[in-house]
C-alpha cells in the first residue's frame, strides 16, 4: 500500500538523466548551443549536425518502439531527455518526420511505406514538413479545401497549405486532402505524401512580426501524385490526423523553457536597476517573478502526474489541453516580464545580430538583444497546434456533459 | 460639463487626419518611412509643418497655435492611427517643452522647429537610468568659462539626423540625487553616434560626449522641473497615440471576426469571443476617458498635471498590453505576419510601455503625488 507519495526521481532515471547529460555535454558543439542561447538564426546544417549525431547514438526516434529502430523509452525517461536538451541549449529536433510522421506511419502504413520511409526519417535523409492548416482553415482544420482528385494511376492534387514551418527545407510534406468532395467536414479527407519537388508545388515565404522567416505557404497546382503515397485507407485521414495530433506529447507545457527563461529573468532582475537599486529588490517586480515562479512550480508538478501517468499506460486525455494552455500561458508571461525588465534597453533591434559570426557591440547589454523580439515571437504558441480557445473547446466538450 | 471637442478642434482633427492618411496609406507605405536614411519622411515632416500640424503642438506664448493638453492629445491619437514615425515626439514635444519651460524661452529655436528647419531630440534618457527624471551620470563642468559635457545618452529618438540636442548632464552631486543637473544644448555634428531602429520602427540613437562644449539652458531645480514637465508631457502624447492604436486594434479585429469564418460561422458569432471584445471596448473607453482628464488638466498645477497624466500612462500600458495580446490571439496567424497591419500597431502599442515610464513606473508616481 502506498502509504506517501513520491515526488522523486528513481536512481534509474537519475541515472538516465545522467546518461543523457554526458552525452550532450560531449556532443553538441559549443558553438551551436551558443547560437541557440543568443536565439541566432539556425541553418538547415545546424538541425542536421544535432539530428544525426541523435541518429549515431540511436536516440532520434525516441517516441518510436524499439522493433522500428526507436528507443522505447517511457513517458518519464522522455520527460528527461526533452528537459536536458532543452537545459543543454541544443536546437531542437525538427518534429515533423520522426515525432509525426513517424508514429502515424507505424500505426497506419504499409510494411512498403514503413521500409521506406521510417529507415529515411531515422537518417535524416528526408526533411518533413506538415501540411494541415489553410488560409480557410486553421481552428477549423476538418473545413480545408486542398483536394486530390483520383485519376487512376495517380492524384492530382490543387490547393494550397500555410504556417508550413521549416517548408523550405523540406524535401517531402505530409498532407490533408479531401478526396471525396460531397462529403461532410471531417469526412472525404485522406492523408498523402507529397515529394517536394513535384512540378506543381511552390514554397513562398511567410515573414512573422518580428521580421523573421521560419514559417511558409505551399500550393500545389496540378500536382500528381502517386496512389501509393496514401497512408491508410481513403477518405480516413482524418483518424489519423487525430491519432497524430493527439499523439502523446510529454513535452506539450515546456516546462524546461519556462525554467530556463525563469533563471534568465532572474539574473536580468538583478542586473537591470532601478532607481540604482537592482530591479530584483524592487517588491512589485519581485512579487511578480515570485507568482510566476509558483505557477511554473505547479505546472510542474501538474506536468509530472501527467508524465507519471503517462509511463503507467494511461492515455492522458483533457491534462494535455490544460497543459498546452496553462503552458503557453506561462512561458508567455515569462517573456513579458523579461520584456518588462529590461526597460528601455528592450527597444533596440539590430536584425543582424541574429546572423552568425555577428561580433560587434550591442546596444546596451549583451542579453537585452533578443528579448523583445522573443516576446512577440511567442504570441504564437497560444496560437498554434490548436489555439488555446480550441483547446477550451475540447476540455469543456469532453468533460462537462453540458 | 463638456465633453466635446470645440468646433476649431474638430477641424484640427479633420484635417489632420485626412492629411495623415493621404500619406500613411497603409503599412507598406509606414515601412518605406521606416527605411529611409532618416529613419522617417523629410519630405511629411516639412509638409506637417507647412499644415501647421507641428505649431499646434505648441503654445501662442512661445510662437505656435496650440499646445494644450487636448490639442496634443488629438494630433497624437492620429499619429497612433497612422503609426507615423516622423520626430513630432521628440522635438515637437519633448525639445519644444524644454526650451518653452526654462527662465529665458528660446522662441527662435521654437520658431525653427515649428517651420520644420530645425530637428532637436531631447536626450535625457541612458542605459542605466530606467525612466528616472533624476538618476543622471552623464556629466558637465565649468572650465574657462565654457561648460564641458562627458557621457553617453541612450534612445535619443532621432538623434541621428537632430541638429542640435538637449542633454541633461549633472553638475554636481551623486547620480541620483535631485540637485545638481544642468540641461545644455549641444551641436549634434561633434557627438559620437550609434544610430539603429527600435522594434516598432522608429529611429533611435546613442549619443556618446567627449568634452563636448554646451550652452546652459537651466539648471538645478528648473532644470529638474523642465525635465519633469517634458518627461510629462511626452507621457500625455503617448498616451494619446496608444489611444489611437487601440481603436485601430479594436476596429481591425472586429472587422476580421465578422469577415472570418470557421465551423460554417463568422467566428464573431461565438460568445466566448464576443466577450473578449466587450472587454477590449470597456477598457478603451477607461483609457478615453484617462486621456481626456490628463489632456484637460495638462497645464494645471504641476501636481494635479503629473499624477493624471501618470494615470492615463500606467492605464495605457496595462491595457495596452490586453489591446496588443488579444488583437493577435482572436486574429490568430494572420496577426503574427509581418505583412498585416494588426502586428505594426501591437508591436507599438507595446513598445509604448517603454518609453516615457512604464505601468509600474506611472503606478509608483501616482501613488506618491495621490498621496502626498
Amino acid at each position: 500500500m502506498v502509504i506517501k507519495m513520491n515526488f522523486e526521481y528513481s536512481e534509474k532515471d537519475e541515472n538516465f538523466r545522467k546518461e543523457v547529460k554526458d552525452w550532450l555535454d560531449e556532443t553538441l558543439p559549443k558553438s551551436l548551443s551558443e547560437k541557440v542561447k543568443k536565439y541566432q538564426r539556425l541553418t538547415k546544417e545546424d538541425y542536421e549536425i544535432f539530428m544525426n549525431n541523435l541518429t549515431a547514438k540511436g536516440w532520434l526516434a525516441w517516441h518510436w518502439p524499439k522493433e522500428y529502430g526507436g528507443t522505447g523509452w517511457n513517458a518519464i525517461e522522455k520527460h528527461i531527455f526533452e528537459e536536458e536538451i532543452i537545459k543543454a541549449s541544443a536546437p531542437r529536433i525538427v518534429p515533423f518526420g520522426v515525432n509525426m510522421l513517424g508514429p502515424v506511419l507505424i500505426e497506419f502504413g504499409t510494411e512498403e511505406q514503413k521500409n521506406y520511409y521510417l529507415p529515411r526519417i531515422l537518417s535524416n535523409e528526408d526533411w518533413w514538413a506538415q501540411g494541415y492548416s489553410e488560409p480557410g482553415a486553421g481552428s477549423d482544420l476538418a473545413s480545408l479545401k486542398t483536394t486530390a482528385v483520383d485519376k487512376g494511376d495517380h492524384y492530382l492534387v490543387n490547393g494550397q497549405k500555410t504556417w508550413t514551418t521549416l517548408g523550405h527545407h523540406a524535401d517531402k510534406i505530409f498532407c490533408l486532402v479531401k478526396t471525396d468532395l460531397n462529403a461532410k467536414p471531417q469526412l472525404g479527407i485522406s492523408f498523402l505524401l507529397i515529394d517536394m519537388d513535384t512540378p506543381g508545388v511552390e514554397v513562398k515565404p511567410i515573414i512573422t512580426l518580428d521580421g523573421e522567416h521560419e514559417v511558409n505557404e505551399v500550393w500545389f497546382t496540378n500536382v500528381k501524385v502517386p496512389k501509393k503515397n496514401i497512408v491508410g485507407k481513403e477518405n480516413e485521414g482524418w483518424t489519423y490526423a487525430k491519432y497524430l495530433l493527439t499523439f502523446e506529447r510529454t513535452g506539450i507545457a515546456g516546462v524546461p523553457y519556462s525554467k530556463s527563461a525563469l533563471n534568465h529573468l532572474k539574473m536580468i532582475s538583478k542586473r537591470s536597476l532601478k532607481n540604482g537599486k537592482p530591479l530584483i529588490e524592487d517588491p512589485i517586480f519581485s512579487s511578480e517573478i515570485a507568482e510566476l515562479e509558483i505557477d511554473l512550480l505547479a505546472m510542474e508538478i501538474f506536468n509530472l502526474r501527467t508524465v507519471s501517468a503517462a509511463a503507467e499506460g494511461k492515455a492522458p486525455g483533457m491534462e494535455s489541453s490544460l497543459l498546452k494552455i496553462k503552458g503557453t500561458l506561462v512561458r508567455q508571461k515569462t517573456t513579458e516580464l523579461l520584456r518588462k525588465a529590461l526597460g528601455p534597453q528592450a527597444l533596440p533591434y539590430l536584425p543582424e545580430q541574429f546572423d552568425e559570426g555577428w561580433n560587434e557591440m550591442p546596444v546596451g547589454p549583451s542579453y537585452a538583444g533578443p528579448i523583445a523580439k522573443q516576446y512577440f515571437n511567442m504570441r504564437k504558441i497560444s496560437i498554434y497546434g490548436g489555439s488555446n480557445e480550441i483547446q477550451k473547446n475540447i476540455v469543456a466538450k469532453a468533460s462537462f456533459g453540458l | 460639463m463638456d465633453f466635446t471637442l470645440s468646433e476649431e478642434r474638430k477641424m484640427l482633427q479633420e484635417t489632420v487626419g485626412k492629411f495623415f492618411n493621404s500619406n500613411y496609406k497603409n503599412i507598406d507605405k509606414r515601412s518605406e518611412n521606416v527605411n529611409l536614411p532618416e529613419g522617417y519622411s523629410k519630405e511629411f515632416w516639412k509638409e506637417s509643418s507647412d499644415l501647421g500640424v507641428i505649431s499646434a503642438l505648441v503654445s501662442p506664448k512661445f510662437g505656435g497655435l496650440g499646445g494644450s493638453g487636448e490639442d496634443i492629445s488629438i494630433i497624437f491619437e492620429l499619429v497612433g492611427k497612422s503609426l507615423c514615425v516622423e520626430p513630432f515626439l521628440s522635438s515637437a514635444v519633448l525639445s519644444s517643452t524644454v526650451l518653452s519651460s526654462i527662465s529665458n524661452p528660446r522662441n527662435d529655436l521654437i520658431t525653427d522647429i515649428i517651420e520644420g528647419n530645425l530637428l532637436i531630440s531631447f536626450a535625457h534618457c541612458e542605459m542605466n537610468n530606467r525612466y528616472e527624471d533624476h538618476y543622471i551620470e552623464t556629466n558637465a563642468y565649468l572650465k574657462n568659462d565654457e561648460w564641458n559635457i562627458n557621457g553617453t545618452k541612450s534612445f535619443v529618438m532621432n538623434g541621428d539626423d537632430a541638429s542640435k540636442i538637449i542633454v541633461s548632464a549633472r553638475i554636481n552631486g551623486d547620480v541620483n540625487d535631485r540637485h545638481g543637473i544642468g540641461l545644455f544644448l549641444v551641436d549634434n555634428d561633434q557627438t559620437l553616434k550609434r544610430p539603429y531602429n527600435t522594434i516598432d520602427g522608429y529611429r533611435s540613437t546613442e549619443l556618446t560626449f567627449e568634452d563636448l562644449k554646451g550652452e546652459l539652458l537651466a539648471k538645478d531645480e528648473n532644470a529638474l522641473k523642465c525635465i519633469i514637465k517634458a518627461n510629462s508631457a511626452g507621457a500625455l502624447a503617448l498616451s494619446a497615440e496608444a489611444l489611437g492604436i487601440m481603436q485601430i486594434c479594436f476596429d481591425l479585429t472586429l472587422d476580421y471576426l465578422k469577415t472570418r469564418k470557421q465551423f460554417g460561422k463568422s467566428i464573431g458569432a461565438f460568445q466566448s469571443i464576443q466577450h473578449r471584445m466587450v472587454d477590449m471596448m470597456l477598457e478603451i473607453e477607461q483609457v478615453k476617458s484617462a486621456v481626456m482628464l490628463a489632456s484637460s488638466t495638462f497645464e494645471t498645477d504641476d501636481l494635479t498635471r503629473d499624477k493624471n497624466i501618470s494615470a492615463a500612462k500606467n492605464l495605457v500600458g496595462r491595457v495596452g498590453k490586453l489591446i496588443a495580446e488579444e488583437t493577435i490571439q482572436l486574429h490568430g496567424g494572420i496577426a503574427m505576419t509581418w505583412e498585416y497591419s494588426a502586428a505594426h500597431y501591437a508591436k507599438r502599442l507595446i513598445m509604448i510601455d517603454h518609453l516615457m515610464g512604464d505601468s509600474d513606473y506611472h503606478r509608483d508616481r501616482f501613488k506618491l503625488l495621490s498621496n502626498s
